[in-house]
Parts: C-alpha cells; sequence; structure tokens
C-alpha cells in the first residue's frame, strides 16, 4: 500500500527512534511511504490556539502535499497529536466550501489546493495497522509473539478524544485499538486507569507540577497494574514520559523507572527486528528488561 | 422491554460504613435513559438511593454522575447503549469525580464547582452605563458566539471528567472559565483586559488546562469548554499581549515564531524561548528565564545521554526546504484585519454548504 | 433562628427576580428553595419573553392579546400593568447580561409567538429560562446582601397569633436539620404543580410546595381549574417541543397529512392560543385522524436549517436524544400534554395573599393575568414583573415592623409529622404508587376534555389517595439527603393541589379558556365570566366567586 507519509516534527527531532523504526517496519507491512518532506508542522493544537485560520491553511497545505502524491490511498501520520490536531482542522476544511476556499487562496502561489472528498483520509500508524492491513493480517506477519510480555496502551488525548471528530462515534473499537493490537502480536494489554488520560506534556512549560504530576501518576498506575512497559502512539506522551520519567518521579514520590516504547517499536519487535534496529537504546529510561525479555522469546 | 442491571455505587454518611456496589434490575425499553432506569428502581425497591434529577431533560444540570466510568448527564444517556458499554452488560453509575461525595449519587457541588464559578467574577461588569430607555447595541454574531458558553447548564460533567483538576484540585476548571469567557466574549463587558490577565497569572488559571479533550468529550450542551479556555488564551496573548508569569504567552509565541522561522518544530529552541516571552535572548538571560533553564537542565543532559539528541541536532535546527512558503502563509493569514474563526456550534454540524434553500 | 425582612421560598425567575428587588429596596432577604437555585424549572421556557417593545407595537395590543388569550378571564388592571411593564422589564435583563438574540442592526430580536398579533417575543436561541435565570443567580452571587439557603425544603408556613405571617418550617436537606425561619414577609415563588400530572412537561420539583402551604394556612386558590395542556409534548415522556417551533413556521399536520389548523384557526393557524391548538390535536386524535400512537406532527423541517441550528438547538437535541428523531429531517410526533397552571394562590396587584404578609408571584401565584389560557412567552414576563413587584412592596411594607417571632410549636410539629413519616413501618401502598395514579388519574380526567362524570370520578380517586397518603412509609430512615421522605410531602401537596384543581373544575359549568366541558362545550359569561376561589375550611374545601377586573376590553367571540 502507498501512503502520503506525514511523519511530524518530534519525530525527526528529540524521538529520531521513532522515525528510525517507522523506516524500518513499514517494509515489513508492504507501506510503501512516500515522505512530506516539505510539508510543516501540524500546529499540535497552539498554532490554532493563536490563530485558528493560520493552523487551518498550514494544515491544508500538507493535506494539499499528500493528495498529490500520485496512487497514495491516503495519509499516514505517527503522532496521536499530529491526528488531533489535523483532524480538528480538516473537520472545518470539510465542512465549509466557502471556508475552505478562502484557505486554499494562500496555497494558490505553490499550486496547492486542498480538495474535501469524503473518501481521502489521514490515519495514524495505529490507525493503518487495524483499519488498512487488519490485525488478522498482522498476526500472520508475527514471527516473534510477544507472548508474556504485559504491555500498559497509553493513547495520547489527541488520538481518543473528541470521539465524534476522530470517527469513534462510527467505529467504537477504534477506542481500543492499542490494546486489540497488543493481544494481535501475542502480548497481554495491561488494564490500568491512565490508558486514555493525559500525559501532562501540553503544560510542560506553564505548570510543570500538573504536567509531571499527570504522567508521574499514569506511570505510577501501570506499574501497579503489572506492566512490564507501556506504549504509545504519541511522541510527545513519549517526550513527558520517558524523557521527563526520572523528573516525574518526585512529583508522585516514588520510583518509576518504566519503560515506554514507541508504537512501531512494539510491532517491529513482533516482526522480528532487534531492539537496536527501533532505537530502543534511545530513550531514558532504559529499555534492557524488555530487550531481555524479548531476547528470551522463540523466534516463531 | 429489557432488562437492565444498574450496579450503583452506594454511600450513606450516617451508616460509618464505606461506599459499596449494588446491583438492581430494572425494566426499560432501551431507549430510556439511565435516569429512568434509577428512578424505577427508586420507585419499586429502594427509594433511599439518593440522586438529584428534575427535569428529565438535559436541561436542569441536576443528575451528573458516571457511568460505566465517564461522567455524563444520567438523563441523557440511553440506558440500552449504557447497557452495551458496560462490562458484561452492566451499567455502573457512580458519583461524579473531582467532588466530595455528599451520599450515593450526591456530590457537594458547592465545595468545588460553585466556588470556582465565584472564583472568576461571575456576572458582567458594564463598559459602561446601561443606555436609557433602550438596550446595548452589540454584534449580532457576539451575541450567537457567546451562546455556546451561555448554554452551560452547571451541571458539573466536565469538572467531574477534568483531567488536570484530577491533579490539581486548584484548577480553576472548565465550567468555571467557560464562564469566564461569556464575559470577555461579551462586548459589553468592560472588564476583558482585567479578567484575563486575573485568569492568565494564576498558576491554576488558563494555562493550567492540558488541552486533553476530556471537557469537550463529556459535555452534553456543547459548550466545549476547552475550546473556550483557548480563546481565552487567544485573546489574553494576542488582542491583550499579556506577559503573564506561566510562560503561557511565552510558549504561544515561542512555537508560532519558530514554526514561523523554521516550519517545524525547533525543539531545543522551545523552552528558552517560552521562559522569554517568546524571544531567545531574553530567555537565556533573563533572571526567571534562567532559573527554569536551570530546572529543566537535569531533563536536557538525559536527553543528551540517551543519544537520542545530539548537541549539533539540538542547535542546528534545518529550515524547511519550503520555509519561505510557511512564512508567507503567516504573512498574509496574520495580515487580516479580523481573526477568522469558525465555530461549528453555531455553523452547524452540516456546515453552511449544506443549507436548505 | 434566621430571622429575615423578607424570605423567599423558591429560586427560579420570580423567587430570584423578588430576592433582587427586596434587597435593592434595603430589606435583609433570606431565599430558600428545595434545589440549587439553576436548577429550578424556569430553565425550560425555552421560547422567550413578551414585551411591546417595538415602537410599532403597543402595550395595548399585547394586553388585548393577552385578554383574549385568558378567555376574558384574565383580570384587565394585572394585565396592563404586566403589560406596560414589560418593556422596562426586558431592558433591565438585557443591562444586567442576557444574551438576548440581535437582529443584523445589532438591536433585540424578535419572533412570533402564538395568540399574539405582534411578533414581541424577545429570545435566547430556546433557552431563554435558562440564560435569564442564571443572569439573575450571578446578580444573587453579587450581591450578598441576600442569604441563599440552597437545598433547604420548606414544609409548612407559620403565622403570628394575628393571623400575620411570621415564617417557615424547613429541613436542610444536606443534613435533615429542621429550621424554624422568622421573617416579617414571605414570599412564595414555589413554582407550579404539574406532577400531579403524568405525563407532564414539568419538571420533577414542580410539586405545588408553595400554593398547598399557603392553602392549608387559608389563603384562597383561584382558577385553579385553568390547567395548561401545551400543544407540543412528546408522547410517553411528556417532554417540551418549544412554541418557538411554530412562531418559526413549522407546522402541524394529522396523519392523512392535512394541516388541520385550517379547520380551527383559518387566520392564526399554528399560532393560535395554545388551547385552541391543543383542543385542535386532541380532537384530530379522537376522531381517528391521529397516528397509531397517539400523536399528529410537528414538522419542523420547513424552518431554514441555519435557522433552526441558531433559534431551536435545544430540541434539536431533545428530539434526537429523548425520540431518536432528527427533526432538522423529518417531523416528530408530538401531543397535547400537562405543562402549566394558570391558577394559585390569589393575590393582588402587588402580589399580595389574603394572609398579611404572605406573597406570592409566578406560576404559583394567580394574579390573574393568564385567566383561563396563558400565552406563549408570557410567563417569564409574569415572574418578573410580578416578582420584583412582590419583592418592592414586600420590602416596603416590612419598614419598622418589628422582627416577628413565629412559634417553636409549630416547628415541633412539622419535627413530629416528619418523624411520624421516617418511623411508620410499610403496610400500605408505596410514595411512587400513589403518584403514578393519581398522574394517570388527572391525565385522563381533568385533562383536555372534561365531563362531569370522569371529574367525579377523579375527586374520587383523589379523595382516596389523600386518606392512603396519611399512612405511607418511606425506605430512607436517615437524615442525609432523604430524598424519600421529602417525596412523601411533596406527595401531600400534590394531593391538595389536585383536589383544588378537581373540585374548581367540576364547580365551572361551562367552557372558557384551558377549561372545555363536553357537557357545557360553550363559554357562559352570564353565568361564569367570574374566578372560582378555593379555601381550605377544616377538611372541606370551601368554593367562593370574585370578580373578573374589566377595564377597557368587553368580552368578543374567540376566534383566531
Amino acid at each position: 500500500m502507498k501512503l502520503a507519509y506525514w511523519p511530524g516534527c518530534v519525530s525527526r527531532g528529540f524521538t529520531p527512534e521513532l522515525h528510525g523504526s517507522v523506516a524500518k517496519v513499514a517494509p515489513l507491512l508492504d507501506l510503501e511511504l512516500v515522505e512530506l518532506d516539505r510539508a510543516n508542522c501540524c500546529g499540535a493544537g497552539v498554532i490554532a490556539e493563536h490563530n485558528q485560520e493560520l493552523a487551518d491553511t498550514l494544515n491544508a497545505r500538507t493535506f494539499a502535499m499528500a493528495q498529490s502524491v500520485d496512487g497514495a490511498a491516503g495519509m499516514m501520520n505517527i503522532c496521536s497529536t499530529c491526528q488531533g490536531a489535523q483532524s480538528e482542522c480538516q473537520e472545518r476544511l470539510d465542512i465549509s466550501g466557502s471556508y475552505r476556499a478562502e484557505v486554499n487562496k494562500h496555497l494558490e502561489a505553490e499550486g496547492l489546493s486542498y480538495r474535501a472528498d469524503g473518501g481521502w483520509w489521514n490515519k495514524n500508524f495505529l490507525w493503518i495497522l487495524a483499519e488498512e492491513i487488519g490485525f488478522e493480517a498482522l498476526r500472520e506477519r508475527v514471527v516473534r509473539p510477544l507472548s508474556g510480555m504485559r504491555i500498559a496502551p497509553f493513547y495520547g488525548c489527541y488520538i481518543v478524544r473528541p470521539t465524534k471528530r476522530l470517527g469513534i462515534d462510527e467505529r467504537p473499537e477504534r477506542d481500543q485499538y492499542l490494546g486489540l493490537l497488543i493481544e494481535a502480536l501475542g502480548g497481554e494489554a495491561v488494564e490500568y486507569a491512565g490508558a486514555r488520560k493525559c500525559c501532562g506534556f501540553p503544560v510542560i512549560t506553564m505548570n510543570r507540577t500538573t504536567s509531571l504530576r499527570q504522567a508521574g501518576r499514569h506511570l505510577a498506575d501501570a506499574i501497579d497494574a503489572g506492566a512490564d512497559c507501556l506504549v504509545t502512539p504519541c511522541p510527545l506522551c513519549h517526550l513527558n514520559l520517558d524523557l521527563q520519567q526520572p523528573a516525574a518521579q518526585q512529583y508522585v514520590e516514588r520510583d518509576l523507572g518504566i519503560p515506554v516504547l514507541h508504537l512501531p517499536q512494539m510491532v517491529g519487535l513482533a516482526l522480528g527486528l532487534e531492539p537496536k534496529e527501533l532505537g530502543m537504546g534511545k530513550h531514558v529510561v532504559p529499555t534492557d528488561d524488555v530487550q531481555r525479555k524479548v531476547a528470551d522469546l522463540a523466534a516463531a | 422491554m429489557a432488562d437492565f442491571t444498574l450496579k450503583i455505587r452506594r454511600f450513606d454518611p450516617e451508616s460509618g460504613a464505606p461506599a459499596y456496589w449494588a446491583d438492581y434490575d430494572v425494566d426499560l425499553p432501551p431507549e430510556r435513559s439511565v435516569l429512568d432506569g434509577i428512578l424505577q428502581v427508586k420507585d419499586r425497591e429502594d427509594a433511599s438511593i439518593a440522586i438529584r434529577c428534575s427535569c428529565r431533560a438535559a436541561i436542569c444540570g441536576s443528575c451528573g454522575v458516571r457511568i460505566n466510568g465517564h461522567s455524563a448527564l444520567a438523563c441523557n444517556t440511553r440506558i440500552g447503549e449504557a447497557a452495551e458499554r458496560g462490562r458484561d452488560g452492566v451499567i455502573t453509575v457512580e458519583p461524579m469525580g473531582n467532588m466530595p461525595v455528599v451520599k450515593d449519587l450526591v456530590t457537594d457541588m458547592e465545595a468545588v464547582h460553585w466556588k470556582k464559578v465565584r472564583r472568576v467574577v461571575p456576572w458582567l461588569v458594564p463598559a459602561e452605563e446601561p443606555p436609557e430607555g433602550r438596550e446595548y447595541i452589540v454584534p449580532a454574531e457576539a451575541m450567537l458566539d457567546v451562546t455556546q458558553a451561555m448554554a452551560c447548564i452547571h451541571c458539573g460533567v466536565c469538572v467531574s471528567a477534568c483531567l488536570s483538576l484530577e491533579v490539581d484540585p486548584d484548577f480553576v476548571g472548565p465550567a468555571a472559565l467557560a464562564k469566564a469567557y461569556r464575559f470577555v466574549g461579551d462586548p459589553r463587558d468592560g472588564e476583558h483586559e482585567a479578567r484575563l490577565k486575573d485568569l492568565a497569572e494564576d498558576p491554576h488559571g488558563i494555562y493550567d488546562c492540558t488541552h486533553c479533550f476530556a471537557c469537550v468529550e463529556v459535555c452534553p450542551k456543547d459548550v466545549a469548554p476547552m475550546n473556550q479556555i483557548m480563546r481565552l488564551r487567544r485573546r489574553a496573548t494576542d488582542d491583550y499581549g499579556i506577559k503573564d508569569s506561566n510562560n503561557g504567552y511565552g510558549h504561544e509565541k515561542a512555537f508560532t515564531t519558530i514554526i514561523e522561522r523554521w516550519g517545524t518544530l525547533h525543539e531545543a529552541q522551545l523552552l528558552p524561548r517560552s521562559f522569554g516571552d517568546g524571544s531567545l535572548v531574553k530567555g537565556q538571560t533573563r533572571p526567571s528565564a534562567v532559573a527554569q533553564l536551570v530546572e529543566s537542565l537535569p531533563t536536557v543532559i538525559r536527553g543528551l545521554r540517551s543519544g537520542k539528541v545530539t548537541p549539533r541536532k539540538a542547535l542546528l535546527h534545518k529550515k524547511l526546504p519550503d520555509q519561505k512558503e510557511v512564512q508567507r502563509i503567516f504573512d498574509e493569514v496574520e495580515s487580516h484585519d479580523e481573526r477568522i474563526e469558525l465555530n461549528l456550534y453555531i455553523i452547524g454540524e452540516l456546515g453552511e454548504d449544506e443549507e436548505s434553500a | 433562628m434566621p430571622q429575615h425582612d423578607v424570605l423567599v421560598i423558591g429560586a427560579g425567575l420570580a423567587g430570584q427576580r423578588a430576592a433582587l428587588a427586596a434587597a435593592e429596596a434595603g430589606a435583609s432577604v433570606g431565599i430558600i428553595s428545595k434545589v440549587h437555585p439553576v436548577r429550578s424549572h424556569s430553565n425550560a421556557a425555552q421560547g422567550g419573553i413578551n414585551a411591546a417593545l417595538d415602537p410599532q407595537d403597543s402595550w395595548e395590543s399585547h394586553a388585548f392579546d393577552t385578554v383574549k388569550g385568558s378567555d376574558y378571564l384574565g383580570d384587565q388592571d394585572a394585565i396592563e400593568i404586566m403589560c406596560r411593564e414589560a418593556p422596562n422589564e426586558l431592558l433591565e435583563l438585557e443591562h444586567l447580561g442576557v444574551t438576548f438574540h440581535r437582529d443584523e442592526r445589532g438591536r433585540l430580536g424578535r419572533r412570533a409567538f402564538g395568540g399574539a398579533s405582534a411578533a414581541r417575543t424577545y429570545y435566547v436561541a430556546d433557552i431563554t429560562g435558562q440564560a435569564i435565570l442564571h443572569v439573575l443567580y450571578e446578580q444573587l452571587m453579587k450581591f450578598e446582601e441576600v442569604t441563599r439557603y440552597e437545598e433547604w425544603f420548606s414544609t409548612a408556613l407559620v403565622q403570628d397569633h394575628d393571623g400575620r405571617i411570621a415564617g417557615v418550617v424547613t429541613r436542610n436537606i444536606r443534613d435533615g436539620a429542621m429550621e424554624l425561619f422568622g421573617a416579617k414577609a414571605v414570599i412564595l415563588a414555589t413554582g407550579g404543580n404539574g406532577q400531579i400530572y403524568d405525563p407532564t412537561t414539568n419538571a420533577l420539583i414542580c410539586t405545588g410546595d408553595g400554593i398547598a402551604m399557603a392553602y392549608r394556612i387559608g389563603a384562597p386558590l383561584m382558577d385553579m381549574e385553568m390547567i395548561q395542556y401545551h400543544p407540543t409534548t412528546l408522547a410517553g415522556l411528556g417532554l417540551l417541543i418549544t412554541e418557538g417551533a411554530r412562531g418559526e413556521g413549522a407546522h402541524l399536520y394529522n396523519a392523512e397529512g392535512e394541516r388541520f389548523m385550517e379547520r380551527y384557526a383559518p387566520n392564526k393557524m399554528e399560532l393560535a392560543s395554545r388551547d385552541v391548538v391543543s383542543r385542535a390535536e386532541q380532537t384530530e386524535i379522537n376522531e381517528g385522524r391521529g397516528f397509531p400512537d397517539g400523536t399528529v406532527a410537528l414538522d419542523i423541517t420547513v424552518v431554514p436549517r441555519k435557522r433552526i441550528h441558531e433559534a431551536l438547538r435545544e430540541i434539536v437535541n431533545v428530539g434526537r436524544d429523548f425520540a431518536g428523531v432528527d427533526i432538522t429531517s423529518e417531523p416528530i410526533h408530538i401531543k397535547p400534554g400537562n405543562h402549566y397552571v394558570m391558577g394559585g394562590v390569589k393575590t393582588d396587584i402587588y402580589g399580595q395573599t389574603a394572609i398579611p404578609g404572605l406573597y406570592a408571584a409566578g406560576e404559583c401565584a394567580c394574579v390573574s393575568v393568564h385567566g383561563g389560557n396563558r400565552l406563549g412567552a408570557n410567563s417569564l414576563l409574569d415572574t418578573l414583573v410580578f416578582g420584583r413587584r412582590s419583592g418592592e412592596h414586600a420590602a416596603g411594607a416590612v419598614k419598622g415592623l418589628p422582627l416577628s417571632e413565629p412559634s417553636k410549636a409549630s416547628l415541633n410539629d412539622e419535627e413530629d409529622r416528619i418523624s411520624k413519616i421516617v418511623d411508620r413501618s410499610g403496610t400500605g401502598r408505596r410514595v411512587s404508587e400513589l403518584k403514578a395514579e393519581l398522574g394517570k388519574t388527572m391525565d385522563k380526567y381533568v385533562a383536555v376534555f372534561r365531563d362531569e362524570a370522569g371529574l367525579n370520578e377523579a375527586l374520587g380517586i383523589v379523595r382516596r389517595l389523600k386518606e392512603e397518603a396519611e399512612t405511607v412509609a418511606v425506605d430512607d430512615k436517615g437524615t442525609v439527603f432523604n430524598q424519600d421522605v421529602l417525596g412523601a410531602l411533596e406527595l401531600q401537596f400534590m394531593l391538595d393541589n389536585a383536589e383544588a384543581i378537581v373540585i374548581s373544575a367540576i364547580e365551572r359549568k361551562e367552557s372558557r379558556g384551558a377549561q372545555f366541558r363536553t357537557d357545557y362545550p360553550d363559554r357562559n359569561d352570564d353565568e361564569w365570566l367570574k374566578h372560582i376561589n378555593v379555601s381550605a375550611n377544616g377538611a372541606e374545601p370551601e368554593l367562593s366567586y370574585s370578580p373578573v377586573t374589566m377595564t377597557q376590553w368587553e368580552p368578543q367571540e374567540r376566534t383566531y
């Protein structure tokens, strides 16, 4: 399947292991990714907070670039925040023709135009796995089932709320994909309170206490529920859950130390890739325990 | 008729016993509400179950509870749908979160919600004396715009669901901040700047919202409190240039400036610029900014040590090949006289294109 | 003992308006409500508030429409006051912050409403009552001089030896503590009694508490037979679809696709008075031209989508959430349903009842501005104008009066009465069963069409239920938030209301406004152009009459 691919900023910035692991995993899933290397930041909700039309125009530009990739089935992102911020803009652009025309005017100079045809989509890698590849087909490709691994799903707000905008009202299982995926890969999805809560990243510069209490609490809940690691489709969540994890400890007054995987890293492990190839050495919280478990897993 | 099981969280403060779960069976058509189910239990079996309720039509805002863990009004949650979402078909009903429980499903709204509402000076402070013998003349759009915030019925469902409140009980919270926007968006009010300044400077004010959409998701009246908070921020930063000590202004300016100049996020500059009202120089020299940078230093060092970030990458962020186009879009959009905002609450889900003749 | 100059019971629009007016006039004010004020049923007033504010309009026109709408039973002096004071009342609300709809020039926008000869209904989408209620509550929060007693349940009014009102006995719902409040004046603003009907548009709290409390201490009730059935309520649940829908142009159809109002009100069509439209619908249904579920159809799809979204948002939600119907794309089934009591505690134009120091305002009162039938969007106006007038008058009247000293005996009596209920072990039927039987009875016999036999049947049932209610037991034996025992008290209030309604309906042997007697199908001005009053005289209610005040409008034949 050919896809226009928007990696986002953070996957090429402070979580390079995310971008790298997608590059390794995609061929194993027969995904042909055409990277939108001229596209701009989604705005992460912050640009929309500053100026809605600006955010909508910047994302319309990305969508228009994706639409002009020949033969692409749609656009793929690898960041919950990109998904949410872009879906919000897309919702506005799709609903009003006059507004869309206004926005498209700013794209004319580049010969771009966003077309709202009901069929075009922008899906997170998680949704691609579930809806375009399918968990059944994925299961057949698993060479190293993650059996015995207890994995706590951490969705990130932007990919689960609001349910109406994200199509979860029509496809309620979208709210469950991460858990279903973990099981399809042979692992055990851990139930805990924090799966759909906020990592706190958006306020890390504005209210460090709120931010790190949130991150710390969810990590602690996952640990208490017996998880070996967390997995998230959102690199911003990853920053707060992994990069900031040592700092978060003091806000929940306990030791943490639980590894946090990026979604494609987890998929890559099950598809037989080695932790090193997936950049699992580039985490702040060491992934050694997970690596050891993986090493112990018999290759199927 | 269908049979449903309600698992209700009971709590009697007089008993000295902790809260417990009790199961009740009801028979109702699936399109009836969870509230109808609870009332049937009260009518037939146990009238001691306490729940505030009155209008049965999602207007009075009395019956906020958590159904299967989700904050909602009991009266506009269909019992059949709740059963589908409940574990093993059982519908759990418990009191709202983030507020103390008085008895069974009754929470202390006064101690949390109303206290926060009173925090935002919840009345109109007119900019000028009322005109003699006529109304204030204000644009129709402005009145429609604040109708979304006015639609709030103070049910507390967003307060219950708020993920910031969960970790910071002092957060002013979604409902009260939506109420604040109701005045900030009202052209008749004369205290816009003072209100915004107050809520921007409060460490538990508009910049304590983590933008998690929980309130947007649960609001039974489509008030979208988070969107109102974002509008408060937009007005605070862009209309009044309020440089708050919470870095709210700085964060927005830092982010937008970086995207404007590079096209993608230059993460290494986000922190210092956020601490310096958007300016890199200020963010590295101003004492308050330096202190915050120092606080962040261990994180930075850990990032470097993990190998995910190299000093070279941190310092030299490559511009997007098309950065000039991004810059042009910024210039064009921001040169408008007025910001264009498309509020789906106002234009409707179908949008204007589908307007019937 | 908490003491106030003026004590307001009920915190809907009438109560809050009264409290603010009394406070502004310098009185010390307490406001007691069994629910938090913003939960009050004024919330449910969707459509708007009438005022002849437009220079092309006149208060006389508004007054005449009201008089005609009342089927000439309204007191014209009171109606004149209400219509004259309407524009200022409206402007004052606007100045306080109500976000009334604007036209393109930024001036107040209007919509058409039933029974009105001009578009004079001002509104906030279809949440007008809520918007006003919240703005008044904002003012209450601002004026800390007004002491709020939120979630306190009033059980009985207390008089002094001379019969003057002295206070009220209440129960703090939060902890069950009984408290005697002293007051120089008490303003009842406790709303209507729709819960005696099933179904009803009214909220669960509308149990006629104030009407019954006043009645029990001897205040006469007036026009109680006049019960409004709203033309557009959802079958089964009884939820309201605003008259604003018809005001915006929606049509009514029977099952044969016929716009039947052509036959009943060829000029005003769907915007005839509510009694007229409800009777027309019920006739269609009774004669077999309704849908199998006993309804007719309201078609809102003729209203432009954008306008629906802007002005009728709430009923889109009600249709979707409670009937599973997208009203923007298909008609919705509706029927007449219990909505409003035109009658109530008889008052003068200052809200004074027959008991010295006791006032009533809003739906629990009968001034009478609505007579036999209330016009849509006149109820908000009634609550505000007469709420304010009561508050102002009470504040003025108590100046110089000594503190009241209500007797503790009444507190003890009420404590005993409640402990008896709580301590009783269950033998008879449950409160909910009695309430259900009452509701079905009233909706069957005391509805749009009535006759002697049915009304007598209803009276028998109501009196039997009153006896049963004396011995009901409750499940909840606790003190904190014991809603069960409050339900038992409310049931007794409701039964007093029901009895007054039924005996008044039996007494009025004619058809006027909301009272249509199939055995007396015509209006009879010679004998019945007068109010019927009911007073408690021991156990037996006593009937009397009072004249209708006429100023400038002689009764005419009423056509729309």
